[in-house]
C-alpha cells in the first residue's frame, strides 16, 4: 500500500480523486492547507505529495520552498495540481523541485490517476 | 511845406521800419516757437519710438543703444557713450561723432565711470573694462578736450545699471533742456523695462512655481546639454541631493544602458523631434520618459533651437493596476474553474460506474456537486453585479419598506447556519427607526447577506453577531447601543453623514481585521488576505464592493471598524 498526501483546499479534489484510485493499492489523506500538510508529511511520511498552488496559509510555492530548505523534511516526490496554467507558473515550481505538473481542469481523474501511478512507478524502480 | 512832407516821410519811414522791425521780430519769435513746437514733435517722436523699440526689450545695452543712436538728431555732441554693469566687469561702448583724441576718450570713460560709481557707491576697476568703439577715428593731434559733458543713469526696478554720457568740446554747450528731454529718455525707457521685467517676473515665478510642484519629474537642457532647470522630482528620481545642482552626467549614470539619454537629447535638438519612451525603471519605480526640442520662435521668422526636455513620468501606478488587474481575473479564473472542474469530476466518478447510486458517497457526490454548482452561480451574481455598477448601469428600485423586516427576514435566514456554529445571531433597533423607509429591499436584502456571511465565516463557536439598526442625526449624539454581546461598533465620526441617517451595522467578535487591510476591503480588484474559521468558505471579496456600490446607490455610505482579536463591524448608512 502506498500512502499519497492531497494537499488542497479544495475538498472535492481529495474526494473525487480518492474515489478514482483503486482503494486496494493506495491510501490517500489529505490536509487542506500548507501548514497541516508540512506536520502530516512530517508525522505520515507518505510516498507521493499532490499539492494545489493557491490556498490559505501555506500556499503551494511557499510549501515546495520549505521542503527545499529543510534537509530534516523526508525527500518525497511532489505532483503539483492546480488550475494555474501560466507557463511561468509552471516552470517555477518544477525548478523548485516538482516531479510533475497536473492541470486539473484539463485532465480526467483517470489520466490523473495515470500520472500518480507513473511517478509512483518511477521512484518505486529508483529504490 | 517841405518840412512838413519831410517829417510825413520820416515818419512814414520811421513807421515802415518800426513795421519792418516788428515783423521782423515776429518772424523770429514764430521761428524759435516752430523750433520749439519741431522739437517738441520730435521729442514725442523719438519718446514714442524709443517706447516702441524698447518695449519689448529687456536688454539694458539694447535699449541704450537705441538712444544713444537717435541722440544725434536732437543733442549735438562731439562723443556719446553709455557704461553698463555686466556680470565680473562693466562695458563701455562710446560713438565718435566728430574725430577726438585718445585723451579725450579716456576722460570722458573715467568720468562716466566716475559717475557710475558715485550712484552705485562702488568702485570699478578701470583696467578690467570691455570697451567698443565706433564712429570718427582717433586722432591724437586734435588737442581739444572736454569742454561740456553730463551723465544721465539709467535705473531700472530701483537699481541704477547703467549711464549714458554726452560730451562736447565745445564749453558750457548743454542747457538744461537738453538734459531734462534726455532724462525723459531714460526715465520712460528704465520705466518700460522695470515694468516688463515685472511682468517676467511675475510669469517666471508662476512656471518655476508650476516646474517646482510638478510630480513629473521635469529636466531642461540648452544646447550644449548643460542643466538650465530640474525639479525637485527630478532630482528625487535620480535619487540626488534636492539642494544640489545635478548635471546631464548624473542621469547618464542612473540610466545606464536602460535609456540613451544622450543620444535622444542630440536627436531631438539637431532634428527637432519628439521622443517618448517605453517603460524604463529605476529601481522598483517605472517611467516613460519623453524628450521634447524647446525652440524660441523668433521675430523674424524660422526658429532658434534652444535646448531640449526631458520629462520621467511615473507610469508605476498604471503598473500596479494592471499588475491587480490581472491578479484579479487570475483570480477569478481559479475561482470558477475550481467548482466547475470539481462538478466535471464528480460526474466523471458517476458516469464511470465506480460509485452505487444508492450509496451514501453517491448522495454526498450529488450534495458537493450542488455546493459546487451553488457557489459558481454566486460568483457569476457577483460579476455581473460589479459590471452593472462600475458601468453605472445597476437599478435601485425604492419603494417604501420596513427596515426591521427586511433584517429579521435576513436573520431566520442565517439562523440555522448560525446555530450551527454556535454563534449567537440577533436584532437591535433602536427606538427612532420609522416604521416606512424609502429604500430597494432587495439590494438592502444583498448586503446584509454579504455582512451576515462575512460575519459567520470569521466568527468561531461561542461568539456573537448583532445587527443594530438605528437613526443617527449628526446634529445630536449617537443612540445607546446594546453592547453587551458584541463590543466593536462605529463612532459618530466614522459613520460620516451630513444629514440624518438610517444606519445599519453588523458587529461580530470575530478575528477583526489587520489594520493595513482594512483600506483595500472595499476595493474592486483587491481582497484582504484573510483566514476564515470556516476553511470550507472562500471569498473573492467582491461583496463588499458591491455592497458600496449599492449604498452610493442610495446616497448613503458603507464602511468598516475592526480591532483585531475582538471583532469587526460593518455598517452601511442611508440617507432619511
Amino acid at each position: 500500500m502506498k500512502k499519497i498526501l492531497v494537499i488542497d483546499d479544495d475538498q472535492f479534489f481529495s474526494k473525487t480523486l480518492e474515489a478514482a484510485l483503486p482503494a486496494d493499492k493506495y491510501i490517500l489523506l489529505s490536509a487542506e492547507d500548507g501548514e497541516i500538510g508540512l506536520e502530516k508529511l512530517k508525522s505520515e511520511k507518505p510516498d507521493l505529495v499532490i499539492l494545489d498552488l493557491m490556498m490559505p496559509k501555506l500556499d503551494g510555492t511557499a510549501f515546495l520552498k520549505r521542503l527545499q530548505e529543510s534537509p530534516d523534511l523526508p525527500k518525497v516526490p511532489v505532483l503539483v495540481s492546480s488550475n494555474l496554467s501560466s507557463v511561468k507558473k509552471i516552470s517555477d515550481v518544477m525548478t523548485m523541485g516538482a516531479v510533475g505538473y497536473v492541470i486539473k481542469s484539463d485532465e480526467s481523474l483517470q489520466s490523473i490517476v495515470q500520472d500518480i501511478e507513473r511517478v509512483i512507478g518511477q521512484e518505486t524502480k529508483k529504490e | 511845406m517841405y518840412m512838413f512832407f519831410g517829417l510825413v516821410v520820416l515818419v512814414l519811414i520811421t513807421f515802415v521800419f518800426y513795421f519792418y522791425f516788428s515783423l521782423k521780430k515776429r518772424e523770429k519769435e514764430i521761428t524759435k516757437e516752430r523750433e520749439e513746437s519741431t522739437r517738441r514733435i520730435y521729442e514725442l517722436a523719438i519718446l514714442k519710438e524709443l517706447g516702441e523699440r524698447v518695449g519689448y526689450s529687456l536688454d539694458v545695452e539694447e535699449i541704450l543703444q537705441i538712444i544713444t543712436g537717435s541722440l544725434r538728431q536732437f543733442i549735438d555732441y562731439t562723443a556719446v557713450g553709455y557704461v553698463v554693469i555686466n556680470p565680473g566687469k562693466l562695458k563701455v561702448n562710446t560713438h565718435i561723432e566728430k574725430s577726438v583724441s585718445r585723451e579725450f576718450l579716456s576722460e570722458m570713460k573715467s568720468r562716466m565711470v566716475a559717475s557710475l560709481s558715485a550712484l552705485t557707491d562702488k568702485t570699478y576697476d578701470l583696467e578690467n573694462i570691455d570697451e567698443v568703439l565706433s564712429g570718427a577715428i582717433v586722432i591724437d593731434e586734435i588737442k581739444q578736450n572736454i569742454g561740456s559733458l553730463f551723465n544721465i543713469p539709467l535705473v531700472i526696478d530701483g537699481e541704477v545699471v547703467g549711464v549714458l554720457t554726452v560730451a562736447h568740446v565745445t564749453s558750457g554747450l548743454y542747457k538744461e533742456a537738453d538734459m531734462t528731454i534726455l532724462y525723459k529718455i531714460t526715465g520712460q525707457a528704465s520705466e518700460a523695462v522695470t515694468r516688463l521685467q515685472e511682468v517676467v517676473k511675475k510669469e517666471k515665478g508662476k512656471l518655476n512655481a508650476m516646474v517646482e510642484s510638478m510630480g513629473d519629474g521635469v529636466l531642461m537642457v540648452d544646447s550644449e546639454y548643460r542643466v538650465v532647470v530640474a525639479n525637485p522630482a527630478i532630482k528625487r528620481i535620480i535619487k540626488a541631493d534636492v539642494s544640489k545642482d545635478v548635471s546631464i552626467f548624473d542621469f547618464i549614470d542612473i540610466l545606464g544602458g536602460k535609456f540613451d539619454i544622450r543620444g535622444k537629447l542630440e536627436e531631438s535638438v539637431s532634428k527637432k523631434v519628439s521622443y517618448v519612451s517605453e517603460r524604463i525603471n529605476i529601481d522598483e519605480v517605472f517611467f516613460e520618459i519623453g524628450v521634447y526640442p524647446v525652440a524660441h520662435h523668433l521675430a523674424k521668422g524660422g526658429n532658434q533651437i534652444l535646448g531640449a526636455v526631458v520629462v520621467f513620468h511615473d507610469i508605476s501606478k498604471d503598473i500596479e493596476l494592471e499588475r491587480v488587474r490581472e491578479e484579479f481575473t487570475g483570480m477569478i479564473v481559479h475561482e470558477l474553474r475550481s467548482p466547475l472542474d470539481g462538478v466535471k469530476k464528480i460526474i466523471e466518478l458517476i458516469v464511470s460506474g465506480s460509485v452505487d447510486t444508492g450509496s451514501d458517497k453517491f448522495k454526498e457526490y450529488l450534495n458537493m456537486a450542488h455546493q459546487s454548482s451553488a457557489s459558481m452561480l454566486e460568483l457569476v451574481n457577483d460579476i455581473l453585479d460589479l459590471s452593472k455598477l462600475q458601468a453605472g448601469k445597476f437599478e435601485v428600485n425604492k419603494e417604501k419598506a420596513n427596515i426591521k423586516e427586511v433584517i429579521e427576514n435576513r436573520i431566520s435566514f442565517y439562523k440555522i447556519s448560525a446555530d450551527g456554529r454556535g454563534v449567537s445571531l440577533d436584532l437591535w433597533a433602536g427606538e427612532n427607526v420609522p416604521e416606512l423607509l424609502e429604500f430597494d429591499p432587495q439590494a438592502v436584502k444583498q448586503i446584509l447577506n454579504n455582512f451576515l456571511s462575512n460575519a459567520l465565516k470569521f466568527t468561531s463557536k461561542g461568539g456573537a453577531i448583532l445587527v443594530s439598526a438605528f437613526v443617527y442625526n449628526p446634529k445630536e449624539a449617537l443612540p445607546n447601543l446594546d453592547r453587551s454581546k458584541v463590543s466593536v461598533f462605529p463612532e459618530a465620526a466614522d459613520l460620516k453623514v451630513k444629514s440624518p441617517s438610517l444606519c445599519v451595522a453588523v458587529s461580530d467578535t470575530g478575528i477583526g481585521i489587520p489594520e493595513d487591510s482594512i483600506k483595500d476591503l472595499f476595493h474592486t480588484f483587491k481582497q484582504a488576505k484573510l483566514n476564515p474559521v470556516d476553511k470550507e468558505i472562500k471569498g473573492t471579496g467582491l461583496g463588499l464592493v458591491i455592497a458600496k456600490g449599492i449604498a452610493e446607490e442610495h446616497g448613503g455610505t458603507v464602511g468598516v471598524v475592526a480591532k483585531e482579536g475582538v471583532g469587526s463591524c460593518f455598517f452601511f448608512t442611508i440617507p432619511l
